[in-house]
């Protein structure tokens, strides 16, 4: 590349030389490095969604009493590639009520929006390479990051209900539709809570939120405490995990996936922790700094040692995130399932108004106190 | 159903519109019916219009089984009723047949029994809690009772050689007596079980969204309890007190100081709190049988061959799930002419049409746990 970039400035090229290298540049830019970028993040992130069950498991056994998964490999490390190719090896079954296409495309569906967020969350500050370049940690650092994220997350339902409504069943199609009007529910306070912390970074784009948070000198959990205590509960429902974990309900109604097997019903599966795992990267950078590192002047550090910034933020926003991980599985460890009239009644009840009452408030303090 | 509105009736699209009820199958492979119970739910969106019982998916003819085996030989398979309580069903047969035989079982005999028998109800009780919960939702409750029923299994183990079934009584008495080193775990197991229980009601019994599930579903009045002829902890949730173990004792239950756990709105909440108290009082209970144990023979003056007179007899005992009866006839021979068992869980499974009308399909679940079912029991 950088063969190409001296050639391309070469004032002795031919103009058509140089043509051919800026071609060849923008390609680069355009293609090149966000298709390198979004394999890369593919696969860290469906790393991270694959040992998330395995950190589940075994954070579950030690809430629990037993040990969890420690068979496959050391310490049952191995555990995720075993089920993968389990999944795999299962018969993929198409009931005969089903309608087959829509069945088919459902965990499709439910699968693609989960990954899709990752797309606008900036993992770090930008790295610098020697030549003076910077390339930013993040594959589409698009102005409305955040507002897309929740747009592409509530895709996700689509797939949930044609899975539970195609599968031509009864207990799929309550599951879905308990699920249908869950995500509504709970949408709308989430959606909210985010927006106050929107009104306190002034923009949708998550590096400019983080960077907010960096010059205000303390992250947005503290004036968004109510926001986040939303954010929390809400995210806990979208994700439909305990205590509202009613569209799966294992005991009630067996969930929207009942009739899927194998790989199919690998789809869903994936697709519940990848967006476990997006709500929890989402929280970390509205609401805990994401990339910053705590104690530590960044902008200072970046300026003396830029690639040393960039690597620890990683590490400081991955450690954010596995908070929030820890956090889900506490609570499953912990709580019984809440009733399907009780779940809407929390949500329009009491988060809606809380939520409400919270964007007037922190709107508020913007104008008098952060200014 | 809900009344129609007068727009709702001269809507163009009530054509389209039109809600319908629904039947739902739940069961026989559901995973909250604990075991092979089949319910037909008619619904109203998720809510139970009615519900009709469909059983005889485990019948095995037990009864009928018995009538083919001696007298002895019949005991072990009356473990196999309700396959978590076992040794209080070999209680109630054995009781049955001493009783026509007319045979003293010694003290010490008696006080053995006691104790094996209220560590059954606890084992019994911390299955039930854990898969209870579980079918609330609440999934670690469903490993902490494990581990102390997990030393409950070892002791019998140790001292009839059985975890699950161990056929613990032959007519007359007991088999074996506490082996070596057996009563100092017994002890400390019941020194440390009230803590173990403050545990599990720290983890549900004041927790917000067990009282929201629980509390208020399921209700049954104590007139229609009594009419249904609900037992046990089901019956007592309540509101009624009746327990074998105080109106008609046996095995030297007069001996004991207990209480006998009342419940007041009939809810699952109520039988929920009936169970875990009954837990502490049985502790209790074991730990005066063992604290005043009398010395003596084992087995009082059974023959070899046994062969009650002809006649019948009816025993009853309070099992975990509640009253246990046993009705035999003897027709002089060395078989039982006829065993009957009325089992608890097949007569509170009575209550489940009255206690989900008008309920949610979740709240089935709710009560189909606090019924405290076991279907080996159910369909015999």
């Amino acid at each position: 590349m950088s063969r190409l970039a001296r050639s391309a400035g070469n004032r002795g090229s031919t103009p058509r030389e140089a043509k051919r290298a800026m071609t060849y540049e923008v390609l680069l830019n355009t293609v090149g490095w966000p298709l390198a970028k979004i394999v890369v993040l593919l696969a860290a992130v469906l790393t991270v969604v694959a040992y998330i069950g395995w950190f589940e498991r075994r954070l579950l056994g030690l809430f629990q009493s037993r040990l969890g998964p420690n068979r496959v490999g050391p310490l049952g490390l191995l555990q995720p590639v075993a089920d993968g190719l389990k999944l795999f090896l299962k018969e993929d079954i198409v009931p005969l009520n089903a309608r087959p296409f829509l069945f088919k495309l459902a965990p499709v569906f439910a699968f693609f929006p989960a990954f899709l967020g990752f797309a606008v969350v900036s993992w770090a500050l930008p790295w610098a390479t020697p030549s003076g370049r910077h390339h930013g940690f993040v594959v589409a650092d698009v102005d409305l990051g955040i507002l897309l994220v929740l747009a592409v997350s509530s895709l996700g339902i689509f797939g949930i209900i044609l899975g539970g409504w195609s599968s031509g069943s009864k207990y799929p199609l309550m599951g879905s539709l308990r699920s249908a009007s869950q995500m509504l529910a709970y949408e709308i306070p989430l959606t909210l809570s985010v927006i106050a912390v929107i009104l306190l970074g002034g923009s949708f784009r998550l590096s400019d939120i983080v960077a907010a948070q960096q010059k205000l000198g303390a992250y947005f959990i503290l004036p968004g405490l109510l926001a986040f205590g939303v954010y929390l509960i809400s995210a806990v429902a979208e994700t439909n995990r305990v205590p509202f974990d009613l569209p799966e309900g294992e005991s009630e109604i067996i969930g929207f996936h009942t009739e899927y097997s194998g790989m199919r019903f690998g789809f869903f599966f994936v697709a519940e922790y990848a967006n476990m795992v997006l709500i929890s990267v989402i929280a970390a950078s509205l609401f805990l700094g994401g990339y910053d590192l705590p104690g530590v002047d960044d902008a200072a550090l970046y300026a003396a040692h830029p690639n040393l910034a960039s690597a620890l933020g990683v590490f400081a926003f991955a450690a954010k995130s596995a908070l929030f991980a820890y956090f889900y599985v506490w609570i499953r460890a912990t709580f019984p399932r809440y009733r399907y009239d009780q779940l809407l009644r929390i949500g329009w009840v009491v988060l809606l108004p809380i939520a409400l009452a919270n964007v007037a408030l922190v709107a508020l303090l913007k104008l008098w106190l952060l200014r | 159903m809900a009344v129609e509105t007068r727009a709702e009736k001269t809507s163009p699209l009530r054509e389209v519109l039109e809600t319908r009820q629904y039947e739902l199958n739940m069961g026989p492979q559901h995973p909250a019916t604990h075991g092979v119970y089949r319910a037909v739910l008619q619904l109203d969106g998720e809510r139970v219009l009615a519900m009709e019982s469909v059983l005889g998916y485990l019948h095995r003819g037990i009864e009928k089984w018995a009538e083919y085996r001696t007298w002895t030989q019949a005991t072990p398979i009356f473990d196999r009723l309700d396959y978590v309580g076992a040794v209080l069903n070999g209680h109630g047969y054995v009781g049955a047949v001493e009783k026509l035989l007319g045979v003293e079982v010694p003290r010490r005999a008696q006080y053995i029994r006691v104790v094996l028998g209220e560590l059954q109800r606890i084992a019994n009780h911390l299955l039930w809690l854990g898969t209870h919960a579980l079918d609330v939702g609440a999934m670690s409750m469903l490993f902490y009772p494990m581990r102390e029923r997990e030393v409950i299994l070892d002791l019998f183990e140790a001292m009839l050689g059985q975890r699950l079934l161990p056929n613990a009584y032959p007519i007359g008495g007991v088999r074996f007596d506490f082996p070596k080193g057996w009563e100092p775990v017994c002890r400390r197991f019941l020194a440390a079980f009230p803590g173990r229980v403050d545990d599990y009601e720290g983890l549900l019994t004041g927790n917000r969204i067990w009282r929201q599930r629980t509390i208020g579903v399921g209700v049954i009045s104590a007139k229609d309890a009594i009419a249904l002829s609900l037992s046990g902890p089901t019956l007592r949730g309540s509101g009624v007190n009746f327990d074998v173990r105080k109106a008609i004792p046996y095995s030297s239950y007069g001996d004991f100081e207990f209480e006998v756990p009342l419940g007041k709105n009939g809810d699952v909440f109520d039988r929920y709190l009936c169970r875990v108290r009954e837990m502490r009082q049985s502790a209790r209970i074991i730990q005066q049988a063992l604290d005043g144990m009398p010395e003596g023979e084992l087995r009082g003056k059974v023959g070899k061959i046994i062969r009650p007179p002809v006649g019948e007899a009816y025993y009853t005992v309070e099992a975990a799930k509640g009253q246990l009866g046993y009705y035999i006839v003897s027709d002089g021979g060395e078989k039982p002419w006829r065993v009957h068992v009325k089992s608890p869980s097949f007569v509170n499974l009575q209550g489940i049409e009255t206690m989900s009308r008008g309920n949610l399909i979740a709240d089935v679940v709710a009560i189909i746990g606090s019924l405290d079912i076991v279907l080996g029991e159910v369909d015999r």
